[in-house]
Order: structure tokens, then sequence, then C-alpha cells
């Protein structure tokens, strides 16, 4: 377990290095494969939590991510096709991608209470990401007004899932004490 | 808290709630009133009402919510003969739910599967 998790990296430097420079941010384009790379990445993390977590709590929080991020993607890819925006790969969504699979690898090596733990922190850390990428680069680039506004909207969202993954992680710290 | 047939159980006790809440109603017409969920929010929060009065809450969010009366409700209207609690089961994205507020009483709720998602329905 490290201290910055690989999947985030992408965000973290996604969401420090565009205040400056504004221009300098993602294009709609990029924009629509950083959210539907975003929202894969913790897909396919709840997936494999959902059969591996230890936890009841732990399985329902990831099944509760797969089907929240699934709709998310639904609406975002929905959205893209009407304005004939085409996702466009970017180091961000790269980045953001391959993070995904180290996550998924390390967290295949793991069992019982250890994969929680592994698991939910990396969802805590994940969700102040993308909340910190949201609000301070993919809110303020996003060109298109239905684009911005879908980001807007499904912000709650992932407050909502941290909120409720800080809750798990207090639980899991404290069953482990 | 699991998955519950998405339409078909909301549908079922919207039903019978319909059917039971007329008796109570003196014969008036009860008002509508709506309840947007969006944002993982219930817009508005509290929502104050008459008896016979129906509440519609619609789904905007493009994942599933519940509107759910939580065990404070279930207290409150275990004081009363006619016992009932609502529970709209899972509400797909776009999908409508009806409740018939048919006593009277404060009834906290909340989504089941998003536990920060908080609502109340005050029946006069």
């Amino acid at each position: 377990m490290r201290m910055v998790p690989p999947v985030l990296t992408a965000l973290i430097a996604l969401s420090s290095a565009a205040a400056p420079a504004e221009s300098a941010g993602p294009t709609d384009p990029q924009i629509a494969a950083i959210v539907v790379t975003a929202n894969q990445v913790d897909i396919d993390a709840g997936k494999l939590a959902e059969s591996n977590a230890h936890s009841k709590d732990v399985r329902e929080f990831a099944q509760l991510m797969v089907t929240d991020h699934s709709g998310v993607n639904k609406s975002a890819t929905e959205l893209v096709t009407r304005l004939h925006v085409t996702p466009e790969a970017n180091p961000t969504s790269e980045n953001l991608k391959q993070g995904g699979e180290q996550n998924l690898a390390q967290l295949k090596g793991l069992k019982g209470r250890a994969f929680d733990k592994a698991y939910v922190d990396h969802e805590v850390a994940y969700h102040e990401a993308v909340l910190a990428a949201v609000d301070k680069t993919l809110i303020p680039s996003a060109r298109n007004a239905e684009l911005k506004a879908l980001l807007v909207k499904v912000r709650p969202a992932f407050v909502a899932h941290l909120e409720h993954a800080k809750h798990l992680q207090a639980a899991l710290t404290n069953k482990g004490a | 808290m699991r998955w519950l047939a998405p339409g078909a159980a909301g549908l079922a006790l919207l039903t019978s709630l319909g059917a039971s809440a007329a008796p109570g109603d003196g014969g008036a017409a009860g008002r509508t009133h709506q309840v947007t969920i969006e944002g993982v929010q219930f817009h508005p929060g509290t929502l104050t009402v008459r008896r016979g009065d129906r509440i519609v809450w619609t789904n905007e969010d493009p994942f599933p919510h519940t509107v759910t009366a939580d065990a404070k409700a279930k207290a409150t209207a275990k004081a009363g003969a006619d016992a009932r609690v609502f529970d709209s089961h899972s509400l797909a994205p776009q999908a409508s739910w009806t409740y018939v507020a048919s006593r009277r009483g404060e009834y906290p709720y909340a989504c089941s599967l998003h536990p920060t998602m908080k609502g109340k329905i005050i029946v006069q």
C-alpha cells in the first residue's frame, strides 16, 4: 500500500496543473475520455470488490459504485454521442487507465480484511482526487454547456460516495484496532 | 438495501396505498406534490402536505435511488392502528413513485442506497 495510489497521480497532476493556465486545460473530447475512464476504473475495482470483499458493507458499497458509475457513464456516453464529441485519449485518461490496472493487480493479491482496507482506502483517495479534478479542471475547462452541466450534476454523487467510503474506512479501522 | 424488483414492488405498494387512502380523505381531492431527486438530494428536502395529498418522487439522477421511511417513522406509524411506512424500493433513472399521505405525522426518510440523502414528509 502506497501513500498515493497509482490511479490518482494522473488526477492529482491534472488538478494542480490547470489552475494557472486556463487555456491549457483539456478540451471537451479529452474531458469526455477522462470522465469515461475515471468511471470505468472505479467500475472495474467495484466488480472485483463485489466478489472479493470480506465485509458485507464493503461488498454493498462496491455494488453501489458499479451501479452509480455505470449510470454516470451511460449518461455521459449518451450526451457526447448526441453532441458528436468523440472521446479523445490523452495522457490523463491513459494514466488513469494504467493506474486502474495497477490498483486491480494490487487488490488481486489481497484477501479478507487486508483487501477491504486497501479497496476502501483507495476509494477514499480516488473520490477525493476525482472531486479535486472535477472542481479545479474539468468543470472550469468544459466548453460545451451540456457537458459542463453533466459534470455539475454528477459531482454530488462523488461527494456522497466519498462520505460513504470514509464511513467504511472508519469502521474498518475501528474493527482492526 | 439490496436489489428488489425495480418497478413492480413500488407499483404494488402504490396501488395498495392509493386504494386505502381514499376513505380517510373525506372525499376531498388531494393535491399532488413533486419531489425531484437530483444531485443525490431530495428537492425539497422537507415537504408539508395534507392528508390525502399525493407525493410524486421523480429520479433525475443517472443511477437508482430509493425513497425509504426510516426507523423513526416506523415507530411513529406504529402508534396508530393503521401502521404504514413507505419504501419505493429501487427507483430507476427517470422513474417516478407516488405515495398518498394518509396519516398525520412526521416521516423522515432516506435513500437506502445513499445514506447521506435525507428528506422529511410532514402530514398535517
